[in-house]
């Protein structure tokens, strides 16, 4: 009785050494990307960011200036700050309401279904760059299409990329219409909303803005979580239409943290003030990412009651 | 009673009825307006420069002018510049899909000691910003490594799990193939390698396609590293290529159109051949978070 419950125990215990030197290989690659690609870089901009380093000097250690210069003088970096977060709100809520409203709608049964998914999905996958410079034309003062159909309506020219004023929402906009990824997710996570829900709601009496109220929207909400962290860290990052339409411009509307950390870093040299910058912008995403998950526990619904 | 059950029933079924209708419209409408704004770059890339500016605008060009993109291949090295973003693909997506797929096996199945720490560091980078790292990765690939104008740079992180998303998602996926399989090939007398590509592989499929796209439309996007790392002519890609166009040619919408057009073409083929892969994987994602 005891002999083969040993000889198990030993057998498994054989396997598990094999196992992990398997493991271990196999996790080789990981291991290399978070030590080399994520950690240490982490920690390089964290470093870096104390010293004043023009690049092809040696590096030179000044404390805090770098920081003090960034709160205190330099007025881009006040702009870029509010055209980020100013950028990121309208698109990340603008992209959240268009998908969930598109996916509820291709939720009923609708013939051609895939075919319209595929229809929606296709901006996401355009290269970014050809996106902004052909929205470009559409955003044109004199001969573009929107200020064309802006006319029909009675509305005078609006200056879309031209104006500081809306340059940010337009961009944004453009945003809002390549986030087709979104609608496949939110599609399918109301596929899988359990129908007997929505029918006993029904027979209860529940019209159709309470039960999206009281079923729809609990049941969906661990999608909108996930969906909200994937384009909040997306949008956040934004900076193509910079580089390749606006420069920032007009005065520094559009002048997005990644895009000022690469005019510092890569136009002007300052590489530690520009790992500045980047750990600050760093900040301001893990703040943004701690309140969803601090405040995701009280809006999450997870079925069976947890 | 039972009349007046199936009377509901009926006024419920036909209110269904009527929402899916509308429903359809809506979906007709939004569907054109995003098909729209292609439809009208693609437009303008086949009209000569007078039509683009008569008032009001024509819906359709009055001949479709090929010859613009013809004109627009003169200046625009459309294939060098395809062939060169597709140096950085290729060997990324490889790469990536390879290494993601390894290491999303070791966390899915494997037993080993550290697993829940190595898989938070890993889950705990997912919401590091890439950009953020951008300047001590740039110093220590040129400066550290020597890998001036080079694209290495762009392709040799790929080959590291492709970014811990990505391994995620395959673990995920690895999870909800049945365990059984790999015990029967087990006794069957298959090693970790052979369960993983004869078993593991064929199962998973649509996520390491949906890596493939990720990888792909992520270096597609990357305009920022590319101008980052590459300096000489020869070596550039789609994005800077046309943004160097546009710059140059500010005027000419019919040909900026046109180089935009035909950098929509590549990734609009890669949709259209995995299509339906992207679809379930992608919808896959969203669900296992």
């Amino acid at each position: 009785m005891n002999r083969p419950l040993k000889k198990s125990k030993r057998r498994r215990s054989h396997i598990s050494a094999k196992e992990e030197r398997t493991a271990y290989l196999y996790l080789i690659p990981a291991f290399i990307g978070l030590i080399f690609i994520t950690y240490l870089p982490l920690l390089g901009v964290f470093g870096i960011s104390f010293f004043e380093w023009k690049g092809i000097t040696s590096p030179k250690f000044n404390g805090i200036d770098n920081y003090v210069r960034l709160f205190t003088k330099d007025f881009f970096f006040v702009d870029s700050i509010k055209a980020t977060v100013y950028f990121a709100l309208i698109a990340v809520l603008g992209s959240m309401i268009y998908s969930l409203i598109i996916a509820m709608l291709l939720n009923r049964k609708i013939p051609a279904r895939g075919f319209f998914r595929a229809i929606f999905y296709v901006p996401y996958v355009l290269p970014a760059t050809a996106v902004y410079i052909g929205w470009s034309w559409l955003y044109e003062t004199n001969f573009g299409l929107f200020n064309y159909l802006l006319a029909r309506i009675g509305i005078n020219k609006v200056q879309f990329l031209a104006s500081s004023r809306l340059v940010v929402p337009s961009l944004a906009a453009i945003s809002v219409w390549l986030s087709g990824n979104l609608i496949v997710i939110f599609l399918a996570g109301l596929q899988n909303v359990p129908r007997i829900y929505h029918e006993a709601a029904e027979i209860d009496g529940a019209n159709a803005w309470q039960r999206f109220r009281n079923i729809t929207i609990p049941c969906m909400t661990p999608i909108i979580f996930y969906n909200l962290l994937m384009s909040l860290v997306t949008n956040m990052q934004i900076v193509v239409p910079a580089l390749s339409l606006t420069n920032g411009g007009p005065g520094n509307s559009s002048m997005f943290m990644t895009y000022l950390m690469y005019r510092y870093a890569f136009l002007n040299n300052q590489i530690g003030y520009a790992c500045a910058i980047s750990f600050i912008f760093f900040l301001i995403i893990a703040i943004f990412t701690a309140i969803l998950f601090i405040t995701s526990k009280s809006w999450i619904f997870y079925e069976g009651g947890d | 009673m039972k009349e007046n059950r199936s009377n509901v029933f009926k006024s419920r079924k036909r209110k269904e009825k009527i929402a899916s209708v509308i429903s359809l419209i809506i979906i007709i409408i939004m569907a054109f307006v995003v098909l729209f704004p292609i439809w009208w770059i693609l437009r303008t890339s086949l009209m000569t420069n007078a039509e683009i500016y008569k008032y009001p605008p024509l819906f359709f060009p009055s001949e479709f002018r090929i010859s613009n993109y013809q004109k627009t291949l003169e200046v625009f090295e459309f294939w060098k510049y395809l062939f060169n973003t597709m140096t950085i693909i290729v060997p990324a997506v490889i790469g990536g899909t390879l290494t993601a797929t390894l290491c999303g096996y070791a966390f899915a199945r494997l037993r080993f000691r550290g697993k829940r720490f190595l898989f938070s560091l890993c889950v705990g980078s997912m919401l590091l910003p890439s950009m953020v790292t951008l300047i001590p990765l740039y110093i220590m690939w040129t400066k550290g490594l020597g890998l001036v104008d080079s694209y290495l740079p762009m392709i040799l992180p790929y080959f590291t799990g492709g970014g811990a998303f990505n391994i995620f998602l395959i673990r995920q996926f690895i999870m909800t193939v049945p365990r059984e399989l790999d015990e029967a090939a087990t006794i069957d007398g298959a090693g970790r390698f052979r369960i993983l590509t004869n078993i593991i592989v064929p199962a998973i499929r649509p996520a390491m396609i949906v890596v493939a796209l990720l990888i792909f439309i992520t270096l597609w996007n990357d305009l920022l590293q590319q101008t980052v790392y590459i300096n000489s002519s020869d070596k550039f890609t789609i994005a800077i290529g046309l943004t160097n166009f546009r710059g140059a040619l500010k005027a000419d919408w019919s040909l900026t159109m046109a180089a935009t057009c035909m950098s929509f073409a590549p990734g609009v083929l890669f949709y259209l051949i995995g299509q339906k892969y992207f679809v379930e994987g992608i919808v896959m994602t969203g669900m296992k978070n």
